[in-house]
């Protein structure tokens, strides 16, 4: 990942006025850098695409700035995107509209951009005729066919089936590292984010919460509502407490329930203690090495791919992820007694806020 | 009474077009702009401006017609014209009737595309002039409604040419007015002459445009 | 409609909860079409009579009408078009009884067999009228004939009704009297296939002179700026006659009908009502009845 900064936000604010009310968006700051794809995950209404119209130059900000060090254009593609009268060949020409280009040079890049996206052979239907995730590759084809510097994608796999958006998804990840365009991605399909972020940034409440390297905002939110957002589903409260196991701290939920990690916090910390799913386990047996104690089976969903299992444990309900055809999913049904355990480095502690936003926190403990 | 000549009835029909294809052609010069501006744009005042239009879609031509009358009279604001019973006051008249409907429905044309439509072809890089040019494309069809519609209203028009041409032979004489003039007269064989000529004009000149409908839509 | 209307008692006596819209529609509609129905069919009682618009549009068959229906409980239907599709309505059997005021065509009417009688009712004068700048100095001129000569000669603007009215038969007669062309043909005249009233109307922005019975003339009197600038003499007298159609081709009550409604207007109270109308409106006689004792005239 280069540092050369492309797009940069400084002190943003928009102001939106609907019928519905009004809206505002504010960001701090924000960095493209180029060849680097920046997620924008949040959730409804929390003013991703809004962040995506001002990036594109197409909303008007109140306050503070957009810097563009861009050397090509700047494109977008929006989440529903409006076929134009005519071919698909022709619905990729009209972005070359008032731009001087040879007629063999469009050609070409008609070409390839239609085949980068393999709708090559729908060149000449009618665009109107495309289905919903055809007209997302064409959408994309003529962004890429722009040779943009900055591409911004506003949830470019809503709407689309399951095995579309796996496929469209890696049609895209090829398209952005062949190119080494610099993406702005709106989304809040994590998995398709996980596949592509470089960083990402996260959207609460029309504030820029936290942004930040993939991996360090996915295992490390800095408040529940983002943890949420990246999928740190399983969020309990505790207080870290003095004894200490080796060189991890302790965090007692309930008298009966401790959690080691390694996350340094003094002893006394009210914490939102986080695990995401998929380092949670799960054993019928004895339990294993960093157990966390016992929980109950509550309910096994199983899709074909994964298995999700809710657990019952410490009286709240936790979660965890089984690849479908192991052996132990088989045994896992309503009611069976397991043992849990996390590895502490998977333990994430957040300090429970101590001003107005305890309330929240409150609240959203009750969801769980 | 004499007997309406085939030249008579001729004349009668070429007086018809040069009325209405004149009011046809300044509507949709005049209409165009302004349905796909308002259309286009949000502004204050703007969803007053839509209520009107549609009204002016509904409006009664009769009511057109008085309106036409009272602003030509000797003694009316634009009395000096001196355009009461001429062609300039049918055409003024038909103009009328037919501007809402070419706004009204080319303003339809433009809102039901999408919301973003405009944002996407912008950030396209797509120049203001070229984004006019896609959007008049992208509403072709319910443009050419438009034309279908206003030239049908108008052809057909009767009450308010009649009052504000006044039915003058060789001068203000439509065959719209030519057929009302036949039916009151007890003359219904020209006045069936005279209707088969309109209908006949009719389905030409929307056959005509039709077929280019569908050819484009194709 | 019968059945609709009985469902709606249903609804209302039964305890039926408040009326869906998908049995208001079709009962609304009903009540609807049984409102245009009922104004269309013609009753036991009625009669079409079809008249010259000036003997509506003056108001002088609302002013005698009330009276007939009164006295025999029949409703005239009117249909008001000029004189010329008046009598082609006789002579198509589309009307009952006519009041028309074209003497020559109403003659032919009657030798034809179509109408059995032609009772001459009231009479006025033709006024020929223009601005009262009157360029081509008709004021002067000896005749109604010599009038029109002086108006095409000058040339001065002319508009014609055109349309095979009373009226218009009028003009064509003058044109003929004056050895003009009865199409007009000089600069200036125009035709404007419209009721007397527009055609006034456009005489007036052209400061045209025109044809005009005296009724419509005086109710656009000021509304155009015209002034009447002929004498009333025999060749400008207007004669409004009623024509019974041959009952042969009429129902017999239609027949008798007609009938009555011709003895009606000959009847003395109703020849003082003609007497008296126009009076409180224009401030002078409009119509001067033919059956009325020359002592008890006005």
């Amino acid at each position: 990942m280069s540092q050369a900064t492309i797009l940069s936000v400084r002190d943003l604010r928009v102001e939106l006025r609907s019928r519905r009310g009004s809206f505002v968006l504010t960001a701090d700051a924000l960095d493209l850098c180029a060849r680097e794809t920046l997620v924008i995950l949040g959730p409804n209404g929390s003013g991703k695409s809004t962040l995506m119209r001002v990036l594109a130059g197409l909303e008007r900000p109140v306050g503070g700035k957009v810097t563009s060090a861009a050397t090509g254009p700047v494109t977008m593609v929006f989440q529903r995107p409006a076929p134009l009268a005519g071919s698909v060949v022709h619905n990729v020409r009209v972005a070359f509209l008032g731009k001087k280009r040879s007629g063999a040079e469009l050609r070409d890049r008609i070409d390839e951009a239609l085949a980068r996206f393999q709708i090559d052979h729908l060149a000449q239907h009618r665009a109107a005729t495309l289905s919903g995730g055809e007209l997302r590759r064409l959408a994309l084809a003529r962004a890429f066919a722009l040779r943009p510097a900055v591409l911004l994608l506003d949830e470019p796999f809503a709407g689309l089936d399951a095995e579309g958006q796996a496929a469209l998804s890696l049609d895209l990840r090829r398209a952005i590292s062949d190119t080494g365009v610099a993406v702005a991605m709106v989304t809040h399909d994590l998995r398709r984010a996980m596949l592509i972020a470089d960083r990402i940034a996260v959207l609460i409440d029309g504030r820029l919460a936290q942004v930040g390297r993939r991996d360090d905002v996915i295992e490390k939110p800095s408040t529940p509502e983002i943890a949420r957002v990246v999928g740190m589903t399983n969020l309990v409260q505790g207080v870290v407490v003095k004894e200490r196991r080796g060189d991890c701290a302790l965090v007692e939920i309930d008298a009966r329930h401790r959690i080691a990690t390694r996350t340094g916090l003094a002893p006394g910390t009210r914490v939102w203690v986080g695990i995401r799913p998929e380092y949670l386990k799960v054993d019928v047996g004895r339990g294993d090495v960093d157990p966390i104690g016992k929980g109950v089976v509550r309910e096994v969903v199983n899709d074909g791919v994964a298995i999700t299992v809710q657990l019952d444990w410490a009286g709240t309900e936790l979660r965890t992820y089984l690849m479908a055809g192991r052996g132990l999913a088989r045994t896992l049904r309503a009611g069976v007694p397991v043992s849990l355990s996390a590895s502490p480095e998977h333990v994430h502690l957040i300090p429970v806020a101590s001003n107005g936003s305890a309330a929240a926190s409150d609240a959203s403990r009750r969801a769980l | 009474m004499n007997p309406p000549s085939i030249g008579l009835l001729i004349e009668i029909t070429a007086r018809t077009l040069a009325v209405c294809l004149p009011a046809l052609v300044i509507s949709l010069a005049v209409g165009l702009p302004i349905g796909i501006a308002v259309g286009r744009r949000r502004f204050a005042g703007r969803g007053a401006l839509v209520s009107l239009i549609n009204t002016g879609m509904g409006a009664p031509p009769v009511v057109v017609g008085l309106l036409v009358y009272l602003a030509l009279e000797r003694n009316g604001p634009f009395g000096n014209l001196a355009w009461l019973y001429s062609g300039q006051a049918m055409i003024l008249a038909q103009l009328l009737i037919a501007l809402p409907l070419v706004v009204g429905i080319t303003l339809a044309a433009v809102g039901s595309l999408d919301e973003d439509w405009e944002l996407q072809v912008r950030t396209l890089g797509v120049p203001p002039r070229w984004r006019l040019w896609l959007l008049v494309r992208e509403i072709r069809l319910s443009l050419l409604a438009a034309v279908i519609t206003a030239l049908g209203g108008i052809l057909s028009e009767v009450g308010a040419v009649q009052m504000v041409g006044g039915n003058i032979e060789g001068e203000t004489r439509v065959l719209t007015t030519a057929i009302l003039m036949y039916t009151q007269m007890g003359e219904f064989e020209h006045a069936l002459g005279s209707a088969a000529v309109l209908i006949g004009l009719m389905l030409v000149l929307t056959g005509l445009l039709t077929a280019v409908q569908q050819s484009g839509r194709a | 409609m019968l059945r609709s209307s009985s469902r709606e008692r249903e609804a209302g006596v039964s305890s039926a909860p408040a009326m869906t819209r998908s049995q208001f529609l079709p009962l609304l509609l009903g009540a609807l079409v049984a409102l245009a129905c009922s104004d269309r069919r013609p009753e036991e009682g009625d009669l079409l009579l079809v008249t010259t618009t000036s003997v509506r549009d003056s108001g002088l068959l609302a002013a005698l009408l009330p009276a007939f229906q009164q006295r025999t409980g029949i409703r005239p239907q009117v249909v008001a078009v000029g004189s010329g599709a008046a009598l082609r309505m006789g002579i198509d059997g589309n009307a009952d009884v006519l009041l028309t005021h074209a003497p020559d065509g109403e003659r032919e009417l009657v030798a034809s067999g179509a109408a059995v009688s032609r009772t001459p009712i009231m009479e006025n004068y033709f006024v020929i009228a223009g601005p009262p700048e009157d360029p081509a100095q008709v004021r002067d001129a000896d005749s109604p004939a010599d009038a029109i000569r002086r108006i095409a000669e000058t040339p001065a603007p002319f508009v014609s009704r055109g349309d095979d009215s009373g009226t218009h038969r009028r003009e064509v007669a003058l044109l003929k009297e004056a050895d003009l062309d009865p199409a007009g043909g000089w600069t200036g005249f125009a035709s404007s296939g419209a009721g007397m009233g527009q055609t006034l109307q456009i005489a007036g922005e052209r400061r045209a002179y025109v044809l005009s019975d005296l009724g419509t003339f005086l109710a656009f009197r000021e509304r155009t700026g015209l002034v009447s600038l002929s004498e009333p003499t025999p060749s400008l007298r207007n004669v409004y006659s009623v024509l019974r159609v041959n009952p042969n081709r009429l129902e017999p009550a239609r027949a008798k009908r007609a009938e009555q409604f011709e003895a009606f207007l000959l009847e003395a109270d109703t020849q003082r009502r003609i007497a008296e109308f126009g009076r409180e409106r224009f401030g002078r006689q409009l119509f001067l009845p033919l059956h009325l004792d020359p002592r008890a005239r006005p």
